[in-house]
Order: structure tokens, then sequence, then C-alpha cells
């Protein structure tokens, strides 16, 4: 077990951050997801034993995170969502810095900088002033920070925010490849659908402080076993308009048709009305909800 | 296949404990400090009052051992009137009060390089962290925030040590050398107890100051202005009220200054008993002056005065300029304890002036660092 959470509620002031949550996440990448103020933050700071909860429990990598905070912030690498930057130094010695500080020598510390920098791409800038990186070079430069100790868990707070499509792109394919190829555990807290989508196999939603929904992402695609996806070769809104006289319901999304058929029928009656209609079947699935539909239904439901 | 992997590899080393987390942080401060060319000159000078202690030291010790080779010296000395006949006869029995002033000079000259070291390396310890939003990446570390102050006056302690401390150890060990003498350790082992314990002071109560400073603000030039306003105003202000309050005093304590001859031959025509009345006068100045100062608040003003104070009364300078002033003439003792001594209001008054500073401080710091429970 990655993490676990038991009744756990936070509240500052009058704000209730966590509501008495209880969630528990498996090894692998997680995907926190929610609207802002939904409590992915100080979910996050409290796995961290940054924020100390009002209520209940919970572990982190075997741990209490309420008596054993610096044990956990040991295992544990954090990629904040705010710009922040140790000043006044070049790329490796901000990097060995960071290992430094998690009790690292400072020789282990600057062999494994260089290491970690070459990874993430850094290894060109590496004796340039931390200060002068673009925004992306930061991210990769604080992803290399948190992995200089060789976490068991990485959080990531938005990493993926103001970064052009390319940088986007290098730091998923860097999360994707520590989780997969690496055995890191990673939770992903972000805005952005598609980037958890890429990266994890789990997703926890948050909604108000609360638990919204969890687990496998493809399961919580589910299937609709009357809704098909149907792709023809040529024209399709003539297809469509037999379609609707046969009673199924039929729209255009993109490139493709929707088509959901009356109760008691099966697919077979698509490919007797193409056959009729003499248009060319090329692609027929049964439709899966998309990670969008899966949360806002979540949202909803909160 | 690749013959070597450069993708990411796996690391299996050893952490050490938390309890020396802080030592990260000091080490990373003091190579950043290093890096101003300035500061690297300042510090360099700062060494220059410990060789001049080292060097009187060490000659005093061989003063002790009548050794030839400061003959020379001890007649130079002897002859423009500093060294006094019965001083030189046995310099052993005033071997502690000598110490004691080579020290407190040591100090006063440092104290005056420490507060232009602070001014180089301190502003920038946490208005940087705060100007670049460094603090989630130490406090999402394995560190308190103790861990993080500690470092951070562990980077002062360090350049402070460095010029004050050190020194005083090291230009101890020489004159034990030079004397050849254990008994010099009996003597004057209470004198290095308390240098270092006076060079702790001045560490962590302006390193303190300096920190909560630098944490008011996130551009490091007002912290230093803000740091030398104290240092320099402070000093400035207090010393003009000083004036003001004693000449207060004069005038309304003391008669006019006794009528003397005037013109290019006054001295000559001098009476025997005017010059008494004009000693007697000076004598009732002095000592009027002296109890004034056991009541005056003003050097409290000033940030320097009350290290100064609270360094007098560790090293006991006054003490050893009172053992001293016995060499002198009995109408005359007054006068060298008063002039070369300072203010003599109660130490603590000064030691309270600092606890004080220390404790707004420590509360400005657990204000401005803070934790990051808290919402944005």
């Amino acid at each position: 077990m990655l993490f676990q959470f038991e009744g756990v509620t936070k509240t500052y002031g009058r704000v209730v951050a966590l509501d008495n949550l209880s969630v528990s996440a498996p090894t692998g990448a997680i995907g926190l997801l929610g609207p802002n103020g939904s409590g992915k933050t100080t979910m996050i700071r409290s796995l961290l034993g940054l924020t100390r909860v009002d209520r209940g429990s919970g572990q982190v990598l075997g741990m209490d995170f309420r008596r054993r905070q610096l044990d956990i912030r040991r295992s544990v690498g954090f990629v904040p969502e705010d710009e922040c930057l140790f000043p006044h130094v070049v790329g490796v010695e901000f990097v060995t810095y960071a290992g430094e500080l998690v009790g690292m020598s400072t020789k282990d510390a600057m062999q494994r900088a260089h290491e970690v920098l070459d990874y993430v791409g850094l290894g060109e800038a590496r004796y340039r002033k931390a200060e002068s990186y673009s925004t992306g070079m930061k991210q990769r430069l604080k992803l290399a920070s948190a992995i200089v100790h060789d976490p068991k868990l990485l959080i990531m707070d938005e990493p993926t925010n103001g970064m052009d499509p390319r940088g986007r792109e290098e730091l998923l394919e860097l999360s994707r490849d520590l989780v997969r190829n690496k055995g890191m555990s990673l939770l992903f807290s972000s805005h952005l659908l598609p980037d958890v989508e890429s990266v994890c196999d789990q997703i926890i939603v948050l909604g108000r402080g609360k638990l919204l929904t969890e687990g496998n992402i493809q399961q919580l695609k589910q299937l609709h076993n009357r809704t098909f996806e149907v792709r023809l070769k040529g024209e399709g809104r003539p297809f469509a308009e037999s379609l609707s006289g046969l009673g199924c319901v039929a729209k255009m999304r993109d490139d493709a048709l929707l088509v959901e058929i009356p109760e008691g029928r099966t697919q077979q009656m698509l490919w007797e009305a193409a056959a009729q209609q003499q248009v060319q079947i090329r692609t027929l699935r049964e439709q899966r909800s998309t990670l969008e539909e899966v949360f806002l239904k979540a949202l909803g439901q909160g | 296949m690749p013959i070597f992997d450069q993708g990411y590899q796996h690391w299996k080393g050893h952490l050490s404990g938390h309890g020396w987390r802080w030592l990260a942080i000091a080490r990373h401060g003091v190579r950043i400090g290093l890096q101003g060319r300035v500061f690297r000159i300042v510090l360099l000078v700062s060494l220059l009052p410990a060789l001049v202690l080292a060097t009187v030291l060490s000659i005093w010790s061989l003063i002790e051992r009548k050794s030839d080779l400061v003959g020379p010296i001890v007649q130079f000395l002897s002859s423009m009137q500093i060294l006094s006949p019965t001083v030189a006869a046995d310099p052993r029995q005033y071997r502690l009060e000598v110490w004691t002033l080579c020290y407190n000079y040591f100090f006063s000259t440092e104290l005056t390089l420490s507060m232009i070291l602070i001014v180089l390396v301190g502003p920038n310890l946490i208005s940087q962290d705060l100007r670049f939003n460094a603090l989630p990446l130490y406090l999402s570390r394995p560190l308190r925030r103790i861990d993080y102050l500690g470092g951070k006056l562990g980077v002062i302690g360090a350049f402070l040590g460095l010029a004050i401390i050190v020194p005083c150890l090291v230009t101890y060990a020489l004159g034990l050398l030079f004397s050849l003498d254990v008994t010099i350790v009996r003597d004057t082992y209470r004198l290095l107890l308390a240098s270092v314990a006076y060079g702790l002071v001045i560490i962590v109560c302006s390193g303190m100051l300096i920190l909560a400073l630098s944490s008011l603000s996130r551009n490091s030039r007002y912290v230093a202005l803000f740091w030398v306003s104290i240092w320099i105003v402070g000093g400035l202000a207090s010393t003009i009220l000083e004036g003001v309050y004693y000449g207060q005093v004069a005038a309304s304590q003391m008669s006019r200054p006794p009528e003397m001859p005037r013109g290019r031959d006054a001295r000559r025509r001098m009476t025997p008993a005017d010059l008494e009345k004009q000693q007697n006068w000076a004598e009732d100045f002095q000592t009027r002056m002296a109890e004034a100062s056991k009541t005056d608040w003003r050097p409290l003003i000033s940030y320097t005065s009350n290290l100064s104070r609270i360094g007098r009364e560790l090293l006991g300078t006054d003490a050893a300029w009172r053992k001293l002033s016995e060499l002198q003439p009995a109408q005359m003792r007054g006068r060298v304890v008063a002039s070369n001594a300072g203010p003599l209001y109660p130490w603590y008054w000064s030691a309270g002036v600092l606890a004080g500073l220390f404790v707004i401080s420590v509360c400005v710091l657990s204000l401005s660092v803070r934790s990051l429970d808290r919402l944005r």
C-alpha cells in the first residue's frame, strides 16, 4: 500500500480542507484530481507531514504520517507546484544541495546530481544559474532535485502548469519512465486530465475535501454496451438518418458516429443497416467514457 | 544493448540522521558567502587583529621569561612610560591584567569587523530564500523550521567564529607556547572561557537579529540598510544623547573650573596651590561623571555598546584596569579607571536589552518563516 487515510479531517479556520477523508492507494501511478479548493494540496501536505490534521490517522509507505513526518519526507520526493528555487546556484549545485538536505553526503549528492541532471535532459545546462532556466527547465530541475535520493514515492503537484507542449510532453515522458521502467510510485496532481491519463493507472477524485471516486482508470471508463462508435468510409450523415428511422439515437462526434441502439437489439442491426445503405463500416466498437466524463460525473455526484 | 545505461539509476547509499541536517544548510550558506570577493577581503582583514593579539601575547610571554630577545622592546616601552618599572620588575604579577586588556582590545576591534561581516553576508540569508520562494523546497524535505534557522545561524556562526573564537583559541595557545609556563593556564583559563562565551554571545545575539531582519524583506539591500542603521545610527544617537546628558550633569553639579593663569608661560606661572586646585577639580569631575554613568541608560541605545558591556563583564576588564591603576599615584587612580573603563551602568541592563532583542527576533522569525501548514 502506497498510502492510506482513515477519517482524516483538516480545517483552516472555517474552511474544511479535508472532510473525514478515507482513501487508500496501491503502489503505482496515482492521479489526484479535483477542482480548485477540493483539498488536493492539503492532502499532499498531510502525506508529507507538513500539515497537522485535526482528526484521523493514516500511513504513507507504512509509516504513520502523524508521527514519522521526517522519515516519510526522506522516502518521498516532492515537486512543488510553485516556482521555487534555491537562490544563486547553478543547476548541479541546486540538485547537490537538495540531496544534502535529505541526508546524502556531499560526494554522493554531487555524483548523483550529475546523473539525474543527465536523465532529465539538463546535462548541458548544469553549470548555468538556475535563475536563468526557462519554465520547463525549472520544472525538470525540480524533478531532478526530487529524485536525487531515489525516493520510493514521487509526488508531483501540477507539474505541467505553464509549460509549452513540447516541455510538457518531455516531463510526462520522464514521469512515465520513472513509473513504468524504474519502479517508482507516483502521485500526480493535475487539472489536466490528458496528462493524468497519459501517466497514471489509478485516480483519486476529490471534491470539497471528500473522496468522490477512486479506482483504476480503465475500469472507471466504463463500457456502454448499447452505444457504439462507428467510423464509415464516406459520408456518415445519410446513414445516421437511416439509423434514426430504425429507432437508434445517432449523432456525429468528431469524425465518428455515436449510435445508441434500442433496448433488446444487438450490433448486428448496424451491419444490416450498413448493408442496406451500401456504406462500408471501417470501425465498430463499444463506446467507453472519457476520463473527462468520469471526472464530471464524479463531481456531479459529489 | 547499451554498455552503460545513461538513464535513471537507482541509488543505494546511506542517508545521515536528522540531527545534522542544519549542517548542510550552514555549509551551503558558507559556500555561497565565500563567493563574494569583498566579503573574502573583509574576512581576511578581520584576521589581522588576531595577528596583532598573537604578537603582543607572544612578546608578553617573552617579557615574563625576561628573554633577551625582547630586551630592546622592554627598554623602549619603559622609556615611553608604557611599561611601569613595577610591572617590568615582576611581569607575572600582572599577567592576567595584561592578557585581559589585550583580549579586550582585540574584541573591541573584532566587534566592528563583525558588524561589517554580518552586513555583507547576513541580509541574503533568509530574504533571498523568500524572494526565490525556496521555503517549500526546504520544508518539504526532512527538515524542521528549527533546522532551517539553525543552519542559517550556523552561517553567521561559522564566519564570526572564524574571526573571533578561533583566533582567541589560537592566540591563547601561542601565548602559552611562548611562555613555556603551565601556571599561565591556572591564571588565565577563565579568560579563555570568557572569550569563547563572549564570542558566542556576539554570534547568537547578532546572528538572530540579522536573521530576523533578513526575514522581514525580500530585498536584501533594505535589510542591509536596516542593519547599518541599527549599528551606526544607534551608536551615533547614543553618543549624542550621552554628550547632552553629561553636559547637563556637569552644568548642574559642577562649579566652574578654577581660574588658572593664561598665556604663553602659564604653566610656569602656576603655583603649587593652583595645580592642586586644578587636580582636585579634575578628580571631582571624573568622580561625578563616573557616578552619573552608573545610572545612565543612554548607551543601551547602541547595539555594540550593549555587546561591549557584556564583554567587559565577562572578560573582567574593569577589574584589570582597577589593578593597573594601583600603579599610579593615589589621586590619579580614579581617573585612570574612569577614562579607560566604559560606562559603569549595571551589565544586566545590557543583558536585558540583548535578551529582549533575542526574544523579538525569535518572534519575528516564527512569524516570517512559517511552516506550510496554512492556506495560500
